[in-house]
């Protein structure tokens, strides 16, 4: 039971938090205030109470798929925020500033968004357990395990964020942004495979005997690069679709806006 | 990276964390293993046993068992012979000889088929949760002092770090308590070699200033002494042969006007020099008062309102009073070199406009003239020592030392205020005028500023 909980839970911390060290690392970079963490973390967690505990009401809608079918919407929202994220970063690079409030509010959202996903597939996995003392000791402490060794690694990614030198830190963070946004799109195919709406597919390939999703390091690459032992055709086309989009996009406002002009001012002091 | 403390102990924390949980992952696959093998013996230990037994063929036999182990023995005919209370009647274990897996009575059991000599069917099965359950077991007496040691380690980390970092807050302090024109060395008594570079240079560094800013101030103070001293004596020699020739002739010579205005000029500069150098921000000795701006922009003008009568200009003071903290000495030089300017260069009976106005948390100060103006590309270099616009063919005809902007922009620096030059609201199309804003913080901010500082070192250090 023991390793079943540090698994799911490690999975879902370590998404949640390589997005939050990531948008966190970047809030440094740009130097805005990182109190939005607080509004988004505590509006994350107070949702995926409430989704967690409306969690059967969910899944009966849209003939018993709802759950998936919102579980899929989340995830592409969340991509489409990331990209706007991207693209904003783009804009307020060399000290530019702009659209900075809209940034802001991106960054609460998106990790709002992911908080509340991710926590309440953790909330409903431990309610389960509530009852059965006899193993709640080892969900538990599985649980803590996982959200130790997740928000360690969120911690020492970020600080490895802030320490590269200033000039890559933003194009480093815009390659993370998209190969999370594209894992999402990835896990977004997968639910919606499972509510049916895509044809359900034989894998393509089968890498688990090289990198076992359930191993520390396959969590790490599930969660940084969306990594998938047995990914579908439909599965590994959504990938590649949501890596070139956001790449595309990233790189045309990256090139369009050319190098970042100083601005000049007629003040003294 | 806001505090070292801070990110040493996220960063140890973290790795403490990250380094134990996953040993503790590894133990448990290790225990895990461990405990497979040893029930693994158990259960064939149990089945030898059970074969080497001499049962009665004639009539079943039931044995009470604790609930985590069952077993059947059955003939080579396929009749039960003897069998745990917790076992079912149907044979469990079907299929080839040794170790399987099975659900039955509710839970899932690792499940061992023997055959004995005699042809005895012998199965012994024993629950697979126990086998977690110790694995877990085992895993949790190891996690566990973790879980409870990370607070404490977290917080030995905090004390220690703070201990590691207690010459830097010496050195900090140190350098908080110094006063802007105190560059006596940095007394840091044994400080440990990672500081040791820091402290050498910063005290090369302060001995160097020390020692340029004397010969300065030397140099001001003697300059001062031997310009002032042949031009007072020139102009006095000057004013007496004027006097004697008007006397003697009844007409002054064209060339002792001259004579006299140069000496004028000279004497003007000689001053202006002066109070540049005085008005260094590093030098000037300022003692800070609640000033008000309005009222001292009235006696400044009052003062020098011959001057701007003598030529027809229209000068007028608007806004209302305005509480700064500043020197006294440096803002009358302040606004006397503005208004100099704005008369120099406003031509006869133009206007010049000064308002003293209280913005959140600012004053500001404003100086409008319908003179010339400045264009955009000059403005960053008026500032500049003995700059002038336009140099000397300047339309006006103004003569000056170009000193007067330079000289406000200390006084500026010394009260963190900012300058910023435009285009008048007086000027006009061939003349737009300049106008001069001076954004000092306002008293309320300055005040509540100092207190802030204070207490954030405060925190920073605590």
């Amino acid at each position: 039971m023991l390793l079943t909980s540090v698994i799911l839970v490690l999975r879902e911390v370590l998404e949640a938090a390589l997005l939050l060290s990531i948008l966190l690392a970047m809030t440094h970079y740009l130097g805005l205030k990182s109190r939005w963490i607080f509004i988004a973390l505590t509006g994350g967690i107070l949702g995926s109470i409430a989704y967690g505990a409306a969690i059967g009401a969910v899944s009966e809608t849209f003939d018993g798929m709802g759950q998936e079918l919102l579980n899929a919407a989340m995830q592409f929202a969340i991509y489409g925020l990331l990209l706007l994220i991207g693209i904003l970063l783009i804009n307020n690079r060399g000290g530019r500033q702009q659209y900075r409030a809209l940034l802001q509010w991106c960054m609460v959202f998106a990790v709002a968004l992911a908080t509340l996903r991710e926590g309440s597939e953790v909330f409903v996995y431990m309610i389960a357990f509530r009852h059965q003392s006899d193993l709640l000791q080892s969900v538990l402490s599985g649980a803590l395990i996982g959200a130790g060794i997740g928000f360690s690694i969120g911690a020492l990614f970020y600080y490895l964020l802030v320490g590269l030198p200033q000039r890559r830190r933003l194009l480093v963070a815009l390659v993370l942004l998209t190969l999370v946004a594209a894992g999402l799109c990835l896990q977004a195919t997968q639910l919606l495979e499972q509510a049916d709406w895509l044809p359900a597919q034989t894998p393509l390939w089968d890498t688990s005997a090289l990198l076992s999703e359930n191993s520390l390091m396959g969590q790490l690459c599930y969660a940084l690069l969306g990594y998938e032992a047995t990914p579908t055709p439909i599965a590994v086309a959504a990938y590649v679709l949501g890596l070139l989009l956001m790449a595309f996009l990233l790189s045309a406002t990256w090139f369009r806006r050319g190098l970042p002009e100083r601005e000049s001012s007629n003040e003294f002091a | 990276m806001k505090s070292i403390r801070i990110f040493l102990l996220i960063a140890l924390l973290s790795t403490i964390t990250l380094v134990n949980f996953v040993a503790a992952l590894h133990g448990y696959r290790a225990s895990m293993a461990e405990a497979e093998r040893l029930f693994d013996r158990q259960i064939l230990g149990t089945a030898r046993l059970l074969a080497a037994m001499p049962v009665n063929r004639a009539a079943s036999l039931v044995v009470n068992e604790n609930d985590l182990q069952a077993f059947q023995v059955w003939s080579r005919d396929g009749k039960i012979l003897m069998r745990s209370d917790n076992a079912p009647v149907t044979p469990i274990g079907e299929g080839k000889a040794g170790f399987s897996e099975e659900n039955f009575s509710g839970f899932r059991w690792r499940v061992y088929r023997h055959t004995g000599d005699d042809g005895r069917s012998i199965r012994v099965a024993e629950r697979v949760d126990l086998r977690f359950r110790l694995a877990d077991e085992v895993v949790l007496q190891s996690v566990v002092p973790i879980l409870l040691g990370l607070p404490v380690a977290g917080l030995l980390i905090w004390l220690v770090v703070g201990r590691g970092l207690n010459s830097l807050r010496q050195l900090a302090d140190e350098l908080r308590r110094k006063r802007a024109e105190d560059l006596t060395p940095l007394a840091l008594s044994s400080p440990p070699e990672e500081l040791l570079p820091l402290v050498r240079s910063t005290n090369a560094l302060l001995e160097r200033l020390q020692a340029s800013f004397d010969r300065e101030r030397r140099f001001s103070a003697d300059a001062a002494h031997e310009l002032r001293t042949p031009i007072a004596a020139i102009q006095v020699h000057a004013d007496n042969l004027a006097n004697l020739l008007a006397k003697n002739s009844g007409e002054t010579q064209q060339s002792l006007l001259q004579l006299q205005n140069s000496i004028a000029r000279m004497s003007h500069l000689v001053e202006q020099m002066l109070n540049l150098f005085r008005m260094t921000p590093e030098h000037y000795p300022a003692r800070f008062e609640p000033i008000d701006l309005h009222r001292l922009a009235r006696d400044v003008i009052a003062d020098s309102y011959p001057t701007f009568a003598r030529r027809a200009q229209e000068i007028e003071l608007g806004g209302e009073a305005a509480y700064i903290l500043g020197d006294q000495f440096a803002l009358v030089l302040l606004l006397q070199n503005l208004l100099n300017n704005a008369g120099k260069y406003t031509p006869e009976s133009g206007r010049i406009a000064v308002d003293v106005r209280v913005l959140e948390n600012a004053v500001v100060l404003q100086v409008a003239d319908s003179g010339p103006g400045i264009s955009t590309a000059e403005r960053e270099r008026v500032f500049e020592r003995f700059y002038r616009v336009g140099g000397d063919r300047h339309e006006s005809r103004v003569s000056g030392c170009g000193l007067g902007l330079s000289i406000v922009h200390h006084i500026a620096e010394l009260h963190q205020a900012q300058i910023t030059l435009g285009p008048s609201p007086l000027g006009r199309a061939q003349a737009p005028g300049l106008l001069v804003v001076v954004r000092f913080p306002s008293l309320e901010r300055t005040t509540r500023e100092i207190t802030n500082e204070n207490v954030e070192d405060e925190r920073a250090l605590s």
